[in-house]
């Protein structure tokens, strides 16, 4: 136990950025997804003879000593100023209830946990694809690794209920970025400081999903998401024999939508700018000028010439 | 002149002082009179209008306030107003950047070692 908290409080300084509060509370998570909670497992591990140690325990006024599969724990009298107490906090919830008979408590301390609530502590389960087409490639990024393992997991998880065979998680390049920066706020340039920011990325891989069952899934995903994670979805849809038509009938229908649109293609130009252009165009201003004394102007007339006859 | 634009009240919620409150100002004028600029761009670049439709359009453009012209525009800090050395990614100045990520209100920024 002890251990774990020195180990905590070593990586809280590499990770700097994160405010104490909430780094206490992810490792507190993550404690419990990983590394089960002993008070959990200690049912399992001593069943036999639990209920015998217990009752000698409340009995004796001496050092007491019981070991077993975790290590050794050891009572001194001193500790034990309120002796039944403070045994019965030693014990799981359960088991702690001093109306129980050595028996009972034998008994409760022999069950078995629900292989639903088993499979928390072990790797996620995955469901075997039949034809190996993927379907959907979710990325999760993050820039913390703990946020990350933990979505990554939960989605692995809520793809193994759901019957959607995924493959993953696979560890993606880091996206690194940095700058430079001046100490000061005002000149000083020769003394600098570096800052980075490292987003680290996994792939899941959705193989052979129904894409009702897959849009369910990320749906899921994006509502319980863990905090500090964005997820991005690639979505593959396979269609029967004979797309090409369906696809040429649906592209018509939808070449009349954007005949608005694609009309000013290349052309920098909106909707609004065109009615502008339109409204610019018929406007007074733009009008051709009438010419001067316009009332007074006459169109020249043509006169035929007489052929000259006089010159001789 | 550019009082004209400026709104009668406050209406952004960073840092303020009169470089902020005008950028912001050019900003607005610019979503506003963006549509009649291209129009006019349209109109001057076209050769199948007539050549006067298109000089007076060049007039028209060149007559509208500076405060309609997208270059006028300079991203600032958020929280200092500084107009220089503003990282896009935060919109935060050189200086309030690295207080800010010292601090640790920049999610994942960390002093870089390598």
């Amino acid at each position: 136990m002890t251990s774990r908290f020195a180990n905590s409080s070593r990586n809280s300084k590499s990770a700097m950025a994160v405010p104490s509060l909430r780094t206490a509370l992810l490792r507190s998570s993550h404690r419990i997804k990983l590394s089960p909670n002993t008070n959990i497992l200690r049912p399992r591990i001593q069943t036999a003879g639990l209920a015998d140690i217990k009752d000698s325990l409340t009995t004796s006024n001496g050092t007491t000593t019981y070991e077993d599969d975790i290590g050794s724990i050891t009572i001194t009298e001193a500790d034990q100023v309120n002796p039944n107490k403070q045994k019965l906090d030693d014990l799981p919830d359960i088991l702690a209830n001093p109306n129980l008979t050595p028996a009972q408590r034998d008994l409760l301390g022999r069950a078995r946990i629900p292989k639903s609530l088993q499979a928390m502590y072990n790797k996620p389960l995955k469901r075997k694809p039949t034809h190996g087409i993927p379907v959907c490639n979710l990325q999760i990024r993050s820039f913390s690794v703990r946020n990350l393992e933990l979505q990554a997991d939960f989605a692995l998880r809520a793809a193994y209920y759901l019957g959607l065979p995924a493959k993953g998680p696979v560890p993606l390049p880091h996206i690194t970025e940095r700058w430079t920066v001046p100490r000061s706020n005002f000149v000083h340039k020769k003394s600098q400081e570096n800052f980075e920011r490292v987003t680290v990325r996994r792939l899941i891989q959705i193989q052979d999903g129904d894409s009702e069952v897959v849009q369910c899934w990320l749906g899921y995903l994006r509502q319980r998401s863990y905090h500090g994670v964005g997820m991005k979805a690639l979505l593959w849809e396979n269609e029967g024999l004979g797309v090409g038509k369906r696809m040429d009938e649906e592209a018509g229908v939808a070449d009349a939508g954007l005949e608005t649109e694609w009309g000013n293609f290349g052309m920098r130009m909106n909707v609004k700018t065109a009615e502008m252009v339109e409204e610019l165009l018929g406007s007074e201003a733009y009008e051709k000028p009438k010419r001067w004394m316009e009332g007074f102007w006459r169109e020249p007339i043509e006169v035929a010439r007489k052929p000259n006859t006089s010159s001789k | 002149m550019p009082v004209q634009f400026r709104a009668k009240k406050l209406d952004i919620g960073s840092f303020i002082n009169k470089w902020v409150i005008r950028d912001h100002t050019k900003r607005k004028v610019y979503k506003e009179y963006e549509p009649e600029r291209q129009a006019l761009r349209y109109i001057i670049r076209n050769t199948s209008l007539p050549m006067r439709t298109r000089a007076q359009a060049q007039l028209e453009l060149s007559q509208m306030h500076c405060y309609t012209r997208s270059t006028q525009i300079n991203n600032r800090c958020l929280l200092g107003g500084r107009g220089k050395g503003v990282f896009r990614a935060f919109r935060l100045a050189r200086f309030q950047f690295r207080m800010n990520a010292l601090k640790g209100n920049l999610p994942g920024v960390r002093k870089a070692s390598w």
